[in-house]
C-alpha cells in the first residue's frame, strides 16, 4: 500500500481522476504525460487560464484551476479526439501562445475574447474549433468532476430506491 | 481451478459437458448438477468470479480515465463493437474487441460478444417477458420458416421455474399475448408513462402499456438470499457486474449454484474444437477442446452434451464437427444447419416531449425495467401488408440540465444550480424478422483462427418485411405519442446491420421433421439424440420478446429431460 499511496501523491488530481505526471520533467513541456499532442508548459498555462475564464473559481466554489479542468481537457483531445481535432487544437494554442491572443488580455476582455470566437462565423474557423473543444471539455470535466458530484451531490452511486410521482415541491 | 490429470481418459470422463457458461449454460450445467450429473463446463473465454471479478463496479463516474468514452483507438480498431450501447469505458472489458476474433461478413453483421465465464449474461438487458401460443403458432399460421414443436404448455412450467430462481419483476397483466409469470413485485410506470398508458387503453384497444418484466430483485425471496443475492439497489449500472447481485447473471446465480453441488468441473480458456462422433456406436462421445493458453488439444467425453456455446458459435461448432457419417456438420441430413438465421430487428425509436399538469412530478431513484408494449399487429389474425410485428419499449423522463450558452460566472452559476427539465418521452421497437433459408452462417474453406478453427461466414439482411414494419412503427407511435399529447414527435432510423440487436437465432432449428430441421422437440440432434442446442441456435422464429428467458426455459427443460432418459437408458 505504501507503494500505491506514493504512485498517488505522485499523480495529478484533475476533476476527481489521476494523471500520471509527464516523464520528462522537462519545465518546458506539459506536466502531463500524452501520447499523441505535444504541448509546452507556456501553452498549458495558456489553456488553464482560458479554462479558468471559462469558468471562474469564486470565493464559495472551485473553478476550472482549482479542479485542473485544464489537464482534463488534454487528456480527452489526446485520447478521444480526431487527428484532426488534435491538430486544430494544438496549431490554435500554438497561435494564440505565440501572438498573445488571449493573456495579454485582462479579466472581461478575456471573456468577450471567448465570446466573440464562439459566436462569431467569420473567425478563424481553427480557432473556433478550438474553443468549442475547450468549451464542452471543460464543461463535461466540471459537470463529472467529484466537487459537483459529491459535494453539489448532483450524482448518486447508489439510489436504492424508484419514485415515478416525485412531486417537484421537494426539488 | 482443479488441476486436471490430461492423461488419464477417466479423469477427462464426465457424465455430461456444457459448452458455453451465458445465460443458456449456466442453466443448463445447474439443472445437470442438481440432478446429480458430474458435469464439465467449458468456457472458451477467462474467468469471471461474482464480484471479485467486477473491477469497475462501485466507481463513480469521475474515476473514469475519459469518464466513461471509449478512447479514440480503441473506437478505431474495433468498429463493430463500438456500435454497442455497452461499449462503453465502464464495462468494455466484458466485450470482445473486432480484431481478437475475426469473421467474415459476406454482408455486413454487427457480431457483439461476450466471451468469459457468465458470457453476455453479465452485460444482458435484464428484459424477460414470456413466448405465448401466438408467438409459437405463427409460423405455421403466417408459412414460413418450420412449425414450432412445441406449444406454450410445453414451456410453461419451465418457464415459472426459472423465473422463481431467477427472480423476475412484474406485474400479473392478464395478457394472452404476454402470459403472467412467477413475479417479485413490479417497479411502477411513472406519472407521464401512466398518462401513456391511460390514453392507449381508452384509443386504442388491444394495445397495452405495462410494467416491463426484468431479472431484478425488486424484492428478494429465501431462494435469492441463498444465492447470496440482495435487493436491487436500482444503479442500472449492471453492465459492471453488480455488488448486490440485484439482477440475474450466470456469475451472480447459475454457476455458484451448479458448484455447490460438488458436481461441477468449471474450465475457463477452453474453446471448443468440435464434438467427436463415434461412427460405431451411433452418438457423441465427447469433444475437443483447445486450451487458449497452451494451446494443447484435449479430448474430454460424457454421455450427453449441451451446446449453448451461443447462436453463431453453436453453429460453427456443428459444421466443424465432420464424421463420416456426417460429412456437412453434425446433425446436418437436412441440410438446413447455418440456414434459417434470424435476428430481432431493433431499426427505429420515436420520441417526443411531455408538457402539462404532470409537469408537477419527477422522477427520483432510477428504474431498472423501464415499460413495454407487447406486439399489437397481426396477433390474431393477418391485418397488415407485412408479415408478424414488433414490440416496444417505452420510457419517459426528467433530468437536471444547465444552460450552458454563457461563459464565466454566469455558466459557473448555472452548472452549480442546476434546472429541472422537461419529461422526455421514448421508445423503441422489437420487431419480427423472418427465417429465410439464404440467411446464413457457414464455415470459411480456407482460413482458420489462431485456434486452428475455421473462420465464420455470416450473411443476414434486412428484407421487404423488415422495411414495412419500421414505417408501420414510426407510424403507429407517433400517432399514439400525438393522442397522448406528446410534442416535438421525432422517429429516428437505428444505425447498424443485423447482429447489432444482440439477438441473433436460428441456425439450428427445431421442427417435426428431420427433413427440415435440425433439433427435435426436446432440442436433441435428430440424428444425435444426446447432443442438445438450448441457446439461441434453436429457434425456429423469433417473435419480439428479448429472448433470454425462453433460453433459461429451454435449457432447464431440456437438461431435466436428459437426465430422466439417461436413468431410463435411454441415452
Amino acid at each position: 500500500m505504501k507503494r500505491r499511496a506514493a504512485i498517488k501523491n505522485m499523480m495529478i488530481f484533475a476533476g476527481g481522476i489521476y494523471l500520471l505526471p509527464s516523464c520528462s520533467g522537462d519545465p518546458g513541456k506539459a506536466s502531463v504525460e500524452l501520447a499523441h499532442i505535444t504541448i509546452s508548459a507556456q501553452q498549458e498555462a495558456l489553456l488553464a487560464a482560458i479554462a479558468e475564464t471559462l469558468i471562474p473559481g469564486t470565493k464559495d466554489a472551485p473553478g476550472a484551476k482549482d479542479l485542473n479542468l485544464h489537464l482534463f481537457t488534454l487528456k480527452m483531445v489526446d485520447d478521444c479526439h480526431s487527428a484532426d481535432d488534435q491538430q486544430k487544437f494544438v496549431s490554435s494554442l500554438r497561435v494564440m501562445d505565440k501572438e498573445g491572443l488571449f493573456t495579454r488580455l485582462d479579466g472581461a476582455k478575456r471573456e468577450k475574447f471567448i465570446t466573440d470566437l464562439l459566436e462569431d462565423t467569420n473567425a478563424p474557423e481553427e480557432l473556433r474549433e478550438f474553443m468549442k473543444i475547450t468549451k464542452q471539455r471543460v464543461i463535461q470535466g466540471f459537470k463529472n468532476s467529484k466537487y459537483a458530484m459529491t459535494d453539489l451531490k448532483q450524482y448518486e452511486l447508489v439510489p436504492g430506491r424508484y419514485n415515478g410521482y416525485y412531486p417537484v415541491e421537494n426539488v | 481451478m482443479p488441476q486436471l490429470n490430461t492423461d488419464s481418459i477417466k479423469d477427462r470422463t464426465f457424465d455430461a459437458i456444457v459448452i458455453g457458461s451465458g445465460i443458456s449454460g449456466g442453466w443448463s450445467a445447474k439443472e445437470l448438477t442438481e440432478r446429480g450429473l458430474k458435469t464439465l463446463l467449458l468456457e472458451r473465454g477467462r474467468d469471471v468470479r461474482h464480484i471479485k471479478d467486477y473491477p469497475t463496479t462501485n466507481m463513480l463516474p469521475y474515476e473514469f480515465e475519459h469518464r466513461g468514452e471509449v478512447p479514440l483507438a480503441i473506437r478505431e480498431k474495433n468498429p463493430i463493437v463500438s456500435k454497442c450501447y455497452a461499449f462503453r469505458e465502464d464495462a468494455m472489458h466484458f466485450f470482445v474487441k473486432d480484431t481478437e476474433h475475426p469473421y467474415i461478413e459476406d454482408k455486413p453483421f454487427d457480431w457483439i460478444r461476450g466471451y468469459q465465464v457468465g458470457g453476455k449474461s453479465l452485460m444482458w438487458a435484464r428484459q424477460t417477458q414470456r413466448w405465448s401460443d401466438l408467438d409459437f403458432e405463427g409460423p405455421a399460421r403466417d408459412g414460413f420458416a418450420v412449425d414450432w414443436p412445441i406449444r406454450y404448455k410445453d414451456i410453461a412450467p419451465w418457464y415459472s421455474h426459472v423465473e422463481k430462481f431467477a427472480g423476475i419483476s412484474g406485474n400479473k397483466d392478464g395478457l394472452k399475448e404476454l402470459p403472467d409469470g412467477e413475479f417479485l413485485p413490479p417497479y411502477p410506470l411513472n406519472a407521464v408513462e401512466d398518462h401513456f398508458k391511460k390514453v392507449v387503453s381508452e384509443k386504442y384497444p388491444g394495445r397495452y402499456v405495462i410494467s416491463a418484466r426484468a431479472a431484478h430483485l425488486s424484492q428478494p425471496q429465501p431462494v435469492h438470499l441463498e444465492q447470496g443475492r440482495g435487493q436491487c439497489q436500482n444503479r442500472i449500472l449492471c453492465q459492471r457486474g453488480c455488488p448486490f447481485g440485484g439482477y440475474f447473471s450466470s456469475n451472480s446465480s447459475t454457476i455458484p449454484w451448479a458448484q455447490k453441488t460438488g458436481n461441477l468441473t468449471l474450465r475457463p480458456f477452453s474453446v471448443v474444437h468440435s464434438i467427436i462422433y463415434d461412427e460405431q456406436k451411433g452418438r457423441a462421445t465427447g469433444v475437443k477442446v483447445i486450451d487458449t493458453n497452451t494451446k494443447e488439444e484435449i479430448e474430454y467425453f460424457a454421455r450427453v452434451i449441451f451446446v449453448n456455446a451461443s447462436t453463431v458459435n453453436t453453429n460453427l461448432i456443428l459444421l466443424n464437427s465432420i464424421s463420416h457419417r456426417f460429412p456437412e456438420g453434425l446433425g446436418n441430413d437436412s441440410g438446413v444447419l447455418g440456414r434459417y438465421v434470424a435476428f430481432h430487428h431493433y431499426g427505429g425509436d420515436v420520441g417526443g416531449r411531455y408538457e402539462g399538469p404532470l409537469d408537477r412530478f419527477r422522477t427520483d431513484g432510477r428504474n431498472p425495467a423501464r415499460g413495454y408494449i407487447p406486439r399489437f399487429r397481426n396477433v390474431y389474425k393477418q391485418e397488415t401488408s407485412f408479415l408478424r410485428g414488433y414490440a416496444a419499449g417505452l420510457s419517459a423522463g426528467r433530468d437536471f440540465y444547465s444552460d450552458t450558452n454563457a461563459i464565466g460566472e454566469a455558466l459557473k452559476d448555472n452548472l452549480v444550480n442546476r434546472k429541472l427539465g422537461p419529461w422526455y418521452v421514448g421508445s423503441h421497437m422489437m420487431g419480427e424478422t423472418i427465417p429465410k433459408k439464404e440467411s446464413y452462417i457457414k464455415l470459411d474453406t480456407d482460413k482458420k483462427d489462431e485456434w486452428g478453427v475455421p473462420l465464420l461466414r455470416v450473411s443476414v439482411d434486412f428484407d421487404d418485411n423488415d422495411a414495412k414494419m419500421l414505417e408501420d412503427y414510426f407510424e403507429q407511435f407517433s400517432e399514439m405519442f400525438a393522442a397522448a399529447g406528446f410534442k416535438d414527435i421525432r422517429t429516428r432510423k437505428r444505425p447498424g446491420a443485423p447482429g447489432i440487436d444482440i439477438h441473433e437465432m436460428g441456425g439450428v432449428r427445431m421442427g417435426h421433421d428431420p427433413r427440415t430441421s435440425v433439433l427435435n422437440k426436446w432440442h436433441q440432434l435428430h440424428a444425435c439424440k444426446n447432443v442438445f442446442v438450448t441457446d439461441g441456435a434453436c429457434m425456429t422464429s423469433t417473435s419480439t420478446q428479448n429472448p433470454s428467458l425462453t433460453y433459461m426455459a429451454f435449457s432447464a427443460r431440456a437438461a431435466n429431460f436428459a437426465v430422466d432418459e439417461l436413468k431410463k437408458g435411454n441415452l
